[in-house]
């Protein structure tokens, strides 16, 4: 999706940076958004209001918490999709093979 | 700001999507007491908080259903096909696993967001009387895009879109949960379309970086 997006956007994203967690993506606000997603998917609570701190004082509170909201949706979709087992059709997987690889998800125990 | 803590106002559709969700919780289930389900909603709340949490194949409960949503709030991309066949295989049936995912879509992300914005964490309500309702879809299909059983005709919608079709009153708590968090199916379909504070490539990158830490493929 994003690569999708950003490619439709006029500025394909770096998605290099959402496996290895560094960098911004070539994305606007890009590292102040990893380090939040990582935060919230993380349990240090220091860490987390550093990174809270940071994402609304570059882009607004409004920013901050929309972003928020992003991640709890996955913190939630990932449940969905890991606790029912969801697949892709097989055509979709075949199309996904060298963005699997790009993203370097094939050992995942939830790959299937 | 105060300790990092949000003081803006939070859009009322998504106030208003996770007090909506947390209410489902507290109401009679298909199969489950709302009772039940309350305390299911208490161990994926811990278990989603747990700063020292058992690994992904310990049963910390010796009750299945407090087990099932332990290890889906916690460690759910350790979760396999194999897995799912032994809690089936010790007797639950495949919809009450399918409402328990049900409890725990509808108990994470409002805890995750409370916290991520340095908002109080919300309490669970207290349990609705009553009696399980059975409502359930008018017919149920085995799936090949998904373990559970869903509503017919199967495979015929995405697998995270058919997920819980099974229990109609679960799939549309978590439609309306993602229509107020990230965008509805209709607005998925347009890569260009945001809120307004996050463009698409933005909205994306949030989630394409917390899926990745939590391991899930799909």
């Amino acid at each position: 999706m994003l690569s999708w997006s950003s490619t439709e956007s006029g500025s394909p994203a770096d998605i290099g940076a959402v496996v290895h967690g560094v960098g911004d993506a070539g994305v606007p606000f890009g590292s102040e958004i990893i380090a939040f997603a990582e935060a919230i998917g993380g349990f240090d609570d220091v860490a987390l209001a550093a990174a809270r701190d940071r994402i609304t004082t570059a882009a607004g509170e409004a920013f901050m918490i929309d972003t928020a909201a992003v991640v709890a949706n996955f913190e939630m979709m990932t449940r969905v999709a890991d606790g029912t087992g969801a697949r892709f059709p097989s055509e979709a997987a075949a199309r996904r093979v060298e963005l699997d690889a790009r993203l370097d998800i094939g050992g995942f125990t939830s790959a299937r | 700001m105060s300790g990092g803590a949000v003081n803006g106002v939070v859009r009322a559709d998504l106030a208003g999507a996770h007090e909506q969700s947390l209410a489902h919780v507290a109401r009679p289930g298909s199969r489950l007491t709302a009772s039940r389900r309350v305390q299911i909603a208490q161990v994926v709340r811990d278990a989603y908080l747990a700063t020292d949490p058992s690994p992904p194949w310990v049963r910390p409960y010796g009750d299945p259903a407090l087990d099932v949503a332990y290890r889906v709030a916690r460690h759910a991309g350790t979760i396999t096909e194999q897995w799912y066949e032994q809690i089936i295989g010790e007797g639950m049936h495949p919809l009450e696993w399918v409402e328990i995912i049900g409890i725990v879509v509808a108990t994470v992300p409002p805890v995750a967001f409370a916290r991520g914005i340095g908002a109080a964490l919300p309490a669970l309500p207290a349990p609705v009387d009553g009696a399980p309702h059975g409502r359930e879809a008018a017919e149920l299909a085995p799936a090949t895009l998904n373990w559970v059983p869903v509503a017919a005709p199967a495979d015929a919608r995405a697998s995270v879109v058919q997920a819980l079709s099974a229990l109609p009153d679960e799939w549309h708590n978590l439609w309306q949960l993602a229509a107020a968090q990230y965008m509805s199916d209709a607005q998925m379909a347009d890569p260009l379309w945001n809120r307004g504070t996050l463009s698409r490539p933005q909205m994306e990158l949030a989630a394409g970086r917390i899926s990745s830490i939590r391991e899930c493929f799909f």
